[in-house]
């Protein structure tokens, strides 16, 4: 006999369903008249227990009865991570609003490069994940529905469907009821973002049926059936004492390992299950409310579970400790107790609880196929409707079906053979398997597209192999060899003793290994590998989704051949509908002046471009969005892919002053590296056409004579033409504009040229868009750097003007390095020229003479310069006689280096013919007339001759400097002079020749105007005085040492070390 | 205030998620992993049941003690969070 009647149960299930109906309907328009329930943050917290499933409702209980508090993970997690929410829930809501994500999947392909293979992926993982899931829903309200109504009753009793060829299992009707609740509520029309206010409230009222319903049971059993909480354990252990290890932990059954690994699971499914996902997160109505939820959610879970430990005792008292019915203590406890009505609020509250997971999960699930596996193919096929919207959402809803139907197949199939609870880890670990590339996409910015795919793909295979497999071969689909001795005997592979690990339960042992590889791969892939511009792009609008500068993004630039605004209108209608199509539009428009023309500026077409683009992803998801745009944008030929790459790089102004930072830093990297200078300027062309994808790079230098702009470097193709062109400079030409003016000329679109000198070159190359940006130096403009594009146009940005301006300066600063390095090597080059001319003019002075008996002679030079004009000479002619000369060519020259070293090989060629004084003057003097008078130098020179053996002296002078003598007898000094002219001046002149004796002790001193000229700070001369003083004091010494003395006072007179002018002294002593 | 106090509120938060990671897991909960009884009830039951609520009063103060910065910075403070 029915407890209670089949029309009951049937007329209070439909009633209940209509109820839900009801109150979503009633929220949709509460919605519509703009005054949205969802403005409660109570039910958006209520909402988010839609984690609560049956098998919460019932499995709890059941697991509490059997394996403790084993139950308990599944919540505990989730109160733990929710203390996170404020920050990680925050942020996941935070950029699915401005991003218009609709599911988990396009959250994870968003952010990984709108990656279209991620997406697939991630929706395939999820439908095989979830439908376990939803079967074990299935299954649960059909064996509650068997239960309340009696297994042995007849299907006569069942006046609905009496009277139909075929007998439909209860499991079917009820889910056939979710799909068109899931289709009514989640996809009666495409909605913006996948916003479904209708749902959302029925799950939170659905919620609170299933925690009244708990409530309720445990109130009843606790203190009906029983005295209170007490009361129960006491009975219990009294009774049952073969239970009395029931909540150990760190036992064989509950391990400590497995408790973690719950408490993991849960942690991951609640936040990134995709019907988690889904109500937390695309739903969120208001981010305040996750304030509320982070406490209010946690609060809901404890007090669903406060009753599950009294229940399940209960229970095991009630049936003498059988576990077997435990899954079901809920509903068979009020049962046996002779109270149906609340058995049968039992029933909604699992009914509530299986339903509000299925309708979410069907909803996101659909949405997730219809965007990520159904839409690349409609784009692929490029199917010619006018109106895809009717299509997208036909789709959708047979998606919804499919779920559902899915989730039967699966339970009809496979269900009976497991365990509840098993479906659900099953599930949990699925969801985990999102976990490393969900949170990388939110706090990593390096994570890129292939380590997430890589990710998701080997967590999916792991979970396939150490969970799905077994449950397989559990249910008796393979051969259980496979379990005992691996595939193909291989015990390595053994699914649930991977590699050899053993002694873990399964949970433990799949989620070791797929977040093993699930990990290590994300971590390793994103490593290795890098990230395209437009990935990074994503990255860091995710990463820094709450820093201000992203919020200002990609305004400058500019698409060829760009739609209107209607095309725009049109392209979405196609896709979305007409209706919201224009909605839409109007409210991009209201923030958007549009010309008399009705078209919007080169400038904000793009941000059209930017907003179609999201508008679609909120309906159709992101991947599929821009596939759905590029594809638009290609057929008509808009030259999109360059334009957008360029600005995906240069143009945002906070995303790029990155990059505008790293190309700048590279610049200056090769201005101050070692190469030379013509490979520098290439290496810096080659940055530039390489980082912003120019086809033209050129730098000119002016050349001062002609006055014209010559190629110093180029790099790209061009026609002969360019190479060549010496561009003549006036302001005709763009490049002779920005030089003349020194400002940057650009020229964003070639088809507005207004400077016609310039268009034949410009077409004849193919030529786009240009700018040319003067090099300065100083002040000085110096040349022109240019950058040409063939393919794109508006790539010059203000941003982009302003870096190439910085590189041009860069350029300048190589420029000015490497004339002052050319100066430097010139330099260089001279002084060793000199060094060599120096050593030869000091081999030409005369080696010390070997010692004597009558004279000793000491002489030295001091070049002021490297080379100077001084000279002197001391020749032996016999064994007793000696000349001595001094001489001092004006300059301190090469020329007269030459002319010193002229005089030098004169005199010695002339020593036999010519042997007085005089006549080696005269001789000179007619020899030099010619080459001084040409090189406007003259020579000064005194001409000794010593005869040691009578000490006769004879001398002439032509110009110089009177040589000094010391008399020791005396102890005078004086001056030798002749009559005679310098050199080089008259054709003729008599050189006068004197004679005078010296003594033994006499001392003979020849010097040039370097000693005596030499001034101190007052410009006082040393004058004749201070050297005859100076050979006063050192008359005993010896020449060479008198010729220190007399350097080293001269130097202390002027104060330096260095002279100005060349020093020369010669020394002769007379020897007693 | 020298410190943003979201930031501060932040250290505190993964201080609490370390601290409730810890005392959830072994080998914490070993402690009370005895026969025990208090009140006729194991003490792991107690533990957990007077624990789990504990914590969800500490979430409560926590989002009252954000609520009182999003009060003294005007705004809920979305910089910092970068």
């Amino acid at each position: 006999m029915p407890v209670i009647s089949a029309a009951t149960i049937l007329s209070v299930s439909l009633a209940y369903f209509a109820l839900i109906f009801t109150i979503a309907h009633y929220a949709e328009k509460r919605r519509a008249a703009g005054r949205s329930l969802l403005a409660n943050p109570h039910i958006y917290c209520l909402s988010l227990a839609v984690y609560c499933t049956s098998w919460t409702f019932y499995g709890s209980v059941g697991l509490a009865a059997t394996s403790g508090l084993e139950f308990l993970p599944i919540y505990l997690g989730p109160t733990l991570i929710a203390f996170g929410w404020w920050f990680l829930l925050r942020k996941m809501v935070r950029i699915s609003k401005e991003q218009k994500i609709t599911s988990l999947a396009d959250f994870l392909s968003s952010r990984y490069d709108r990656s279209a293979i991620l997406a697939a992926i991630v929706t395939l993982f999820a439908v095989f994940g979830i439908t376990p899931y939803i079967a074990l829903q299935l299954k649960a309200i059909a064996t509650t529905l068997d239960l309340i109504y009696l297994p042995e009753l007849s299907p006569e009793d069942l006046p609905l469907v009496n009277g139909l060829p075929f007998q439909p299992d209860t499991a079917l009707v009820v889910a056939l009821l979710l799909v068109l609740f899931g289709i009514l509520f989640g996809a009666r029309h495409l909605d913006s973002s996948e916003r479904h206010e209708g749902l959302v409230v029925a799950v939170a009222f659905e919620s609170l049926v299933k925690l009244v319903a708990f409530l309720a049971v445990g109130i009843f059993v606790t203190w009906g059936l029983f005295d209170g909480v007490a009361d129960i354990f006491q009975r219990f252990y009294a009774s049952l004492p073969q239970h009395a290890d029931l909540f150990a932990l760190g036992t064989e059954r509950t391990s400590y390992a497995k408790w973690f690994t719950l408490i993991i699971l849960s942690m991951a499914a609640v936040m990134f299950l995709p019907r988690q996902f889904h109500i937390m997160v695309t739903e969120n109505p208001d981010e305040s409310h996750i304030k509320k939820a982070m406490w209010q959610f946690p609060t809901y879970l404890f007090l669903i579970n406060i009753f599950v430990i009294p229940i399940a005792l209960a229970g095991l008292l009630v049936n003498q400790g059988d576990a077997t019915g435990a899954d079901y203590f809920l509903l068979t406890l009020p049962l046996n107790a002779g109270q149906p009505w609340l058995a049968l609020l039992v029933f909604l509250g699992g009914l509530s609880a299986a339903a509000g997971m299925v309708m979410v999960s069907s909803v996101t699930l659909a949405t997730m196929v219809l965007n990520h596996l159904v839409m690349p193919i409609i784009l692929k096929l490029q199917l010619e409707t006018r109106d895809m919207s009717g299509i997208l959402i036909a789709i959708k809803r047979l998606g919804i079906l499919g779920v559902v139907l899915l989730g039967y197949v699966y339970y009809i199939a496979i269900g009976d053979s497991y365990a509840l609870v098993n479906i659900g880890m099953i599930s949990f670990m699925a969801a985990a398997q999102f976990a490393p590339a969900m949170i990388g996409a939110l706090y990593w910015r390096r994570a890129n597209k292939h380590a997430a795919i890589c990710s998701v793909s080997s967590g999916f295979l792991v979970w396939f192999y150490t969970l799905l497999i077994p449950a397989f071969v559990r249910s008796g689909w393979l051969d259980s060899d496979l379990l005992v001795a691996g595939p193909f005997g291989m015990a390595l592979l053994k699914p649930l003793e991977l590699f050899g690990l053993q002694g873990f339960d399964m949970y433990s042992h799949a989620l070791f290994w797929s977040l093993l590889f699930n990990l290590g791969s994300y971590l390793a892939v994103s490593l290795l590998t890098g990230q395209s511009r437009s990935e990074k792009s994503r990255a860091r609008k995710f990463v820094e989704v709450f820093s201000d500068q992203v919020g200002q993004k990609e305004q400058l630039t500019r698409i060829s051949k760009a739609p209107t605004v209607l095309e725009f209108t049109e392209l979405m209608s196609k896709f979305i509908g007409e209706k919201q199509a224009h909605s839409a539009i109007s409210e991009f428009l209201a923030d958007h002046e549009i010309d008399q023309r009705g078209s919007l500026s080169d400038q904000e077409i793009p941000q059209l471009k930017g907003f179609t683009e999201k508008t679609l992803a909120g309906y159709v998801g992101a991947a599929p969005a821009r596939i759905i745009i590029e594809n638009y944008l290609a057929a008509r030929g808009s030259e999109m892919e360059d334009v957008f790459d360029i600005f995906g790089t240069v143009t945002i102004s906070g995303a790029a002053s990155r990059e505008h930072l790293s190309v700048l830093y590279d610049v200056s990297q090769i201005v101050s590296s070692s190469d030379h200078f013509q490979k520098k300027l290439d290496r810096i062309l080659d940055l530039l056409a390489q980082q912003f994808k120019f086809d033209l790079c050129v730098i000119r230098f002016i050349e001062q004579k002609s006055k014209t702009l010559l190629v110093k470097s180029l790099v790209g193709e061009t026609l002969k033409h360019f190479g060549q062109s010496e561009r003549n400079l006036n302001t005709e030409t763009y490049i002779g504009q920005a030089f003349l003016t020194n400002t940057t000329t650009i020229v964003n679109d070639t088809d507005e040229l207004e400077k016609p000198a310039s268009e034949a070159i410009i077409r004849e190359e193919g030529i786009t868009c240009f700018a040319h940006t003067p090099i300065t130096q100083d002040g000085d403009t110096i040349g022109v750097l240019s950058a040409f594009s063939r393919s794109g146009k508006g790539v010059f940005t203000t941003e982009f003007i302003a870096l190439l301006e910085n590189v041009a300066g860069q350029v300048g600063i190589a420029w000015r390095n490497e004339q002052q390095l050319s100066r430097l090597l010139e330099v260089r080059e001279q002084e060793r020229e000199l060094q060599i001319a120096k050593d030869i003019q000091m081999a030409l002075l005369p080696a010390p003479l070997p010692p004597m008996q009558q004279i000793d002679i000491a002489g030295l030079c001091v070049p002021a310069h490297q080379v100077g004009g001084d000279y002197y000479d001391f020749i032996l002619r016999n064994d007793t006689c000696c000349d001595l000369i001094i001489a001092d060519v004006s300059g301190h020259s090469i020329g007269s280096a030459l002319i010193m070293a002229e005089t030098r090989t004169f005199i010695h060629s002339s020593l036999l013919t010519l042997s007085e004084p005089a006549d080696m003057l005269q001789a000179l003097n007619a020899f030099f007339l010619k080459d001084l008078d040409r090189s406007d130098l003259f020579v000064t020179m005194f001409y000794l001759q010593y005869d040691m053996d009578s000490r006769r002296l004879i001398y002439g002078n032509a110009g110089h400097n009177m040589p000094l003598v010391w008399r020791r007898k005396t102890q005078s000094v004086e001056m030798l002079d002749a009559e005679g002219l310098i050199f080089g001046v008259k054709k003729s002149i008599i050189f006068e020749q004197k004679v005078t004796t010296l003594e033994p002790g006499d001392l003979l001193l020849l010097y040039t105007d370097g000693i005596i000229e030499a001034e101190d700070n007052n410009q006082n001369q040393f004058g004749y005085k201070r050297l005859a003083n100076l050979i006063k004091e050192g008359q005993n010494a010896t020449p060479a040492a008198l010729i220190d003395q007399i350097l080293s006072q001269v130097r202390l007179f002027t104060g330096y070390r260095h002279f100005i002018d060349d020093v020369t002294l010669v020394v002769m002593k007379v020897l007693e | 205030m020298s410190e943003h106090p979201e930031n501060s509120i932040r250290e505190a938060w993964i201080l609490f998620m370390v601290l409730g990671m810890c005392m959830i897991n072994f080998p914490f909960i070993h402690i009370f992993a005895g026969a025990q009884k208090l009140f006729g009830v194991p003490q792991l039951v107690l533990y957990f049941m007077i624990g789990w609520p504990a914590s969800i009063v500490v979430i409560w103060l926590f989002v009252r003690a954000l609520d009182r910065t999003a009060g003294t910075t005007g705004e809920p403070s979305d910089s910092s969070e970068t």
